[in-house]
């Protein structure tokens, strides 16, 4: 029963995870640029939806709106302003990828300026567990943030299949040239990679802000937590990326079986050390990914 | 007043140490490591233990705590390095997070989230190195004798072979370059040399804790490399002067509330980076068009 329980966790847990590593991969899938501001994101989602909702009691649909707005409005911010700039003048990995972790310092430590350095949750009863079966608690809330990530990751396949916009997406990826003799701005698909992949954290940004509650330092912990799913998943793949962070929800509950949790980092370490180790192009990923 | 001064000048030394030793990976080889203050730790842990324990002075206590360190860096190094740059950023950030929670539950060793306590004074050769200012001549010496090691190193065919693997990494495998290994080496000699400040840290506070070793201050010695400037040989040093000498000058800033020193410094180093990124990438130590910040395309 401890088993089916911390499965059950597992799930609500990896279906938030998914959320989070599929906007990372989306983001570096598409631009190559390896976007670590992304838990920023999360956390300004976070924060606005627990602002408005809790602090403000603004209704639900109002506030998720203001929400993801304000995350996409940051990763709009990033592409423009600062990574747009900076691939002006040279394109190598770590400018950007250094420009992208200041960036998530300032992000933090302004919320922890302006919204307090506490663990800060919204209550709602949806949280509120139930006894389905004898010693077997569920929340509606598990439940709701399952199909979320589904309903999300099937609109996302959506768009990516057979909308335009989806479509240059995923031919930016593969050449950015040929996206350009196409007629199309690869700069506008680039904007919309961050605005799309950064608003698809706030639905796992919520849940969290429902259920574990929200720190300052929640966007290094989604960071490593989208990292890993991203590598486990195969980089470039979102598929992929769902299928890791859902494994490493998994994992991480599943592990509180034997372990205390402060060991849960640990875990998702574990986890992403043994792809590295067994399969480094990840479950999805072209051998070639590799190198 | 003159102890305050002996004291911050530690501080900076042990903290341009690291920042120097970083840069060897971070500006030379072109690693990102999110998990230098756990080598820092790894050294100061070993270091602390070695002379608790077992009474041994500061060249044992320091060897010691190279040993593990280099150790540890080598099974995060060997597998991570193999594969993309951006692996071994997702392992080091794992392996901060992991050593943390190592330090922070392996009771017996590292006495948890309490510390070790009771750090005796630093002996060198039979010399008793318990007065700040010897203890400041030590740093400055290790710093010295680091600073010239890199120098050499970077001037030597390995350092040129990094060079090489951080500008074009297909280019230098062609050439026959084993860049795995390479790569592997230069960890852990960064990894080595950071065990270094560890012990000086150990030694000057008589006192060590968890604290000491968290993501926060990774993240600062980054800082100190990127503001100074990658890849200079004096960029780190400057840079750990300039950020250690920043939450003094912050509290000469009237009507700013004291706990927020500590976040508002993030944020001026995290606006640093992401200004310098976009305006001077070489950083402020750094030539205005260094030879390895290739030009536009």
């Amino acid at each position: 029963m401890v088993f089916l329980q911390l499965f059950l966790n597992g799930l609500q847990l990896g279906a938030i995870y998914a959320l989070t590593a599929v906007g990372f991969s989306l983001i570096f899938g598409s631009t190559k640029i390896f976007h670590v501001a992304h838990g920023s994101a999360f956390a300004i989602g976070g924060y606005i939806y627990w602002w408005l909702a809790s602090k403000l009691s603004v209704p639900w649909p109002v506030a998720t709106l203001a929400a993801v707005i304000a995350a996409a409005a940051f990763g709009l911010f990033m592409e423009r302003l600062i990574y747009r700039p900076i691939q002006r003048s040279e394109a190598s990995f770590f400018t950007v990828f250094i420009a992208a972790f200041g960036a998530s310092l300032v992000i933090q430590n302004l919320i922890g300026t302006v919204f307090g350095r506490g663990m800060e949750t919204v209550t709602t009863p949806l949280s509120r567990s139930v006894e389905i079966m004898d010693g077997l608690f569920v929340a509606p809330i598990s439940a709701i943030s399952i199909g979320v990530a589904i309903l999300v990751f099937v609109a996302l396949s959506y768009f990516l299949e057979r909308t335009h916009v989806g479509i240059a997406m995923r031919a930016l990826s593969q050449n950015p040239d040929l996206v350009r003799v196409f007629g199309l701005d690869p700069g506008r698909v680039a904007q919309w990679a961050f605005v799309i992949g950064s608003a698809v954290v706030v639905p796992g940004a919520i849940f969290t802000a429902m259920t574990a509650g929200l720190n300052p330092a929640i966007g290094t912990h989604v960071m490593l937590v989208s990292l890993a799913a991203t590598i486990v998943g195969g980089i470039g793949s979102v598929r992929g990326a769902a299928a890791g962070g859902m494994l490493l929800g998994l994992a991480e509950n599943l592990a509180y079986w034997k372990l205390d949790p402060q060991w849960s980092e640990a875990v998702t370490f574990v986890v992403l050390f043994a792809f590295i180790i067994f399969r480094p192009s990840g479950f999805f990923g072209s051998p070639s990914t590799a190198k | 007043m003159f102890t305050y001064i002996v004291n911050l000048a530690i501080l900076i030394g042990i903290n341009a140490i690291l920042a120097v030793t970083l840069n060897f990976i971070l500006g030379y080889a072109g690693i990102f490591s999110l998990a230098h203050a756990i080598f820092f730790g790894i050294g100061a842990y070993t270091a602390a233990v070695a002379a608790m324990k077992f009474g041994a002075d500061f060249a044992v206590a320091t060897a010691a705590g190279m040993v593990v360190s280099g150790v540890v860096s080598l099974a995060l190094a060997l597998p991570a390095l193999r594969v993309r740059g951006e692996y071994f950023v997702a392992a080091s950030l794992g392996l901060q997070m992991l050593a943390l929670t190592v330090f922070s539950e392996w009771k017996s060793i590292t006495g948890g989230l309490g510390g070790l306590i009771g750090i005796p004074p630093a002996r060198l050769f039979g010399f008793d190195l318990s007065d700040p200012v010897l203890l400041l001549a030590l740093t400055l010496a290790c710093l010295a004798i680091i600073l010239l090691i890199i120098r050499a190193l970077v001037r030597s065919s390995f350092g040129r072979s990094l060079k090489a693997i951080r500008d074009d990494e297909t280019a230098a495998s062609a050439l026959g370059k084993n860049v795995a290994l390479l790569k592997t080496l230069a960890v852990m000699v960064s990894s080595s040399f950071a065990a270094v400040a560890g012990s000086l840290f150990s030694f000057y506070l008589s006192f060590i804790n968890v604290e000491s070793f968290v993501l926060e201050v990774s993240v600062q010695i980054i800082a100190m490399v990127i503001i100074g400037g990658t890849a200079t040989l004096l960029g780190p040093v400057i840079g750990a002067v300039i950020v250690l000498l920043l939450p003094a000058l912050l509290t000469y800033i009237p009507y700013l509330p004291p706990t927020e020193i500590g976040s508002i410094q993030q944020m001026i180093y995290g606006l640093a980076m992401v200004l310098l990124m976009i305006f001077r990438p070489s950083g402020l130590w750094g030539y205005g068009s260094d030879s390895d910040k290739q030009a536009a395309p």
